[in-house]
């Protein structure tokens, strides 16, 4: 069973088609990356999971189960754009209207324990308004968070926060993924971020899926490089290419591709006179997959 | 919580419902707007019964008001009105009851807080019922309290106090009992003007003030065919009234509310939350 299946999903804004035939699969468990340029339908698919928005085509399931069931739905926690929380109540009282709405039966522990999860403990009566954006994002992450979800989808969560924000949201992340075993669905423009949570990743351009892979497809498809620098670069380069088929000159070093060894590869250009001013090792990542990917569809 | 189950109980319609109710009431109890609004409603009568005089045909300036109670209600039902002291009465609450209830959907929307309401809740319905009673029990509230703000008034005044008592009782039952389908007219007009805050508002006091029965009421008279409409049987529950003015102020009310509630739920339904 999957936690998410959804079939030729379309939506149309004033004639203009912002998700277009989408497929996407989200396995129960998993930490769903969902990836793709501004506009390219992230939100709009989440908002339709969601029931905020309502589709011109297509099939939702939720956990084989039609999106519109109401207990499947209940199931479900979100933090699409913003908390969705009334300014002028505090923390507290935020939460305690989102523990009401699940019909809690003890509100205050619940309310209590997800404070504790965003690290939040001490902040439960201050005004939201008075909250600064890592705030509201963790209280987000609070509300999506009460009752028991099974579900959580997250509309850009690390966005606008600081280094230590954006760690202290990836720990909460693994945390309540690997505690409580709930699926989470996340889009995110950090893919450096995603890809250190992320166990399967879905790309989106112009409304379509194009790409969905787990990241253990992601790190077979990996291509490992080492990256160097010389005094003369264009000898360095004859003479790799001579040794080994994939070498190109990319973004000022010399990238041989395919080799997991530094010390080979440094050695054979100490043998020949060149002496390496720079070396480190590397592979293509999630960020170089995507932007090939991209550049490869708008080739087409 | 322990280890998620993948085990989804679904929850009846009463418990959708009273999660909504819930929400609604903490939020409801814990803004001073609803104070703030059962204040107004307690004032206005004071001010109309304290402040309103006329002119009369000799130039004598008296009280508009002889009487406590037609701050209540008219005394008998005239839709079309000639003066001001046959349509200033408890009919206002359900004006007042209109912004606030206007201001109390527009913070859903302008907060996000809809999108964890119709996240969780799948059925459309839930969110309609809850809004209307949350209106109805807000107007009934501000009914009351503009009651005591009559009554205390009417003490300071010295205005007469003399009425029939049974027919007061019935106009103030039929008037609360109004509030429901009153509710659920705001509820619908925020529903097809929620991305409009500023026309959700405008909407709700036009049809509040009831315009449109006072003009129908001047070109076809005083016609007991208006009480079909919310204004109509506002209007009829008033110093004359008896135990038909409750039941008719029950059924117009019961069926608007049943009729805006269908009519909000497919608008919701058949349309994008946001």
């Amino acid at each position: 069973m999957n936690a998410i299946e959804i079939r030729g999903l379309s939506k149309s804004f004033r004639g203009m088609y912002a998700l277009n035939g989408l497929n996407m699969t989200v396995p129960v468990g998993a930490i769903y990356g969902f990836i793709g340029e501004n506009g390219s339908g992230k939100s709009t698919t989440e908002k339709l999971i969601c029931g905020h928005l309502v589709p011109d085509c297509g099939q939702m399931k939720l956990f084989g189960k039609d999106y519109t069931d109401a207990g499947v739905r209940v199931r479900v926690g979100a933090l699409i754009e913003n908390a969705g929380c009334f300014p002028s109540s505090s923390v507290y009282q935020n939460l305690m209207m989102q523990a009401l709405n699940l019909g809690l039966l003890n509100p205050d522990e619940e309310i209590e324990r997800v404070l504790k999860i965003v690290r939040m403990e001490d902040s439960a009566q201050i005004k939201f308004k008075n909250c600064s954006l890592g705030m509201k994002q963790r209280i987000g992450i609070a509300m999506a968070l009460l009752g028991d979800p099974a579900l959580l989808i997250l509309d850009e969560p690390i966005n606008g926060l600081d280094t230590d924000g954006m760690r202290i949201m990836r720990e909460i992340l693994v945390d309540i993924t690997q505690t409580y075993g709930c699926t989470v669905l996340i889009s995110s423009h950090l893919l450096g971020e995603l890809e250190k949570i992320a166990t399967h990743y879905g790309i989106i351009r112009q409304g379509k899926m194009i790409a969905e892979l787990s990241a253990k497809e992601m790190d077979a498809r990996a291509r490992v490089f080492v990256a160097l620098k010389t005094a003369d670069m264009q000898k360095a380069a004859t003479l790799l290419k001579g040794k080994y088929p994939n070498v190109h000159e990319e973004e000022g070093e010399l990238r041989v591709y395919d080799v997991d060894e530094v010390e080979e590869v440094v050695e054979y250009l100490l043998k020949n006179g060149q002496v390496v001013s720079q070396v480190r090792k590397n592979k293509v990542g999630l960020e170089e997959y995507y932007i090939q990917l991209m550049s490869q569809k708008e080739s087409e | 919580m322990e280890q998620n189950t993948l085990h989804f109980e679904s929850p009846t319609f009463f418990q959708r419902v009273k999660r909504m109710l819930d929400v609604d009431f903490y939020r409801l109890f814990h803004t001073p707007m609803f104070y703030i609004f059962l204040a107004i409603a307690a004032i206005i009568p004071a001010m109309i019964l304290g402040m309103t005089s006329i002119e009369n045909a000799d130039g004598v300036v008296q009280k508009l008001y002889d009487n406590t109670w037609q701050v209540i209600a008219a005394d008998t039902p005239l839709y079309a009105v000639s003066d001001i002291a046959q349509y200033a009465n408890m009919n206002m609450v359900f004006i007042f009851g209109g912004i606030m209830l206007s201001i109390f959907i527009g913070h859903d929307y302008k907060s996000g807080y809809v999108k964890q309401l119709f996240t969780t809740h799948a059925k459309k319905e839930d969110y309609m019922i809850s809004k209307t009673a949350i209106g109805a029990f807000s107007m009934a509230c501000m009914c009351i309290t503009y009651l005591i703000g009559t009554v205390v008034s009417g003490l300071f005044v010295q205005a007469s106090f003399a009425v029939n008592v049974w027919s007061l009782l019935c106009a103030i039952v039929g008037k609360i009992l109004m509030s429901l389908g009153w509710a659920s007219l705001y509820v619908f007009l925020n529903i097809i003007f929620r991305k409009y805050f500023g026309i959700s508002i405008v909407s709700c006091f036009f049809f509040g003030t009831g315009i449109l029965i006072v003009g129908a009421g001047a070109l076809v008279g005083n016609s007991p065919l208006l009480n079909v409409f919310l204004y109509g049987s506002s209007v009829y529950a008033c110093l004359s009234g008896n135990i038909w003015t409750v039941l008719v102020c029950l059924a117009v009310s019961v069926a608007w509310t049943g009729i805006y509630n269908v009519l909000g739920t497919y608008v919701l339904e058949k349309s994008d939350v946001y």
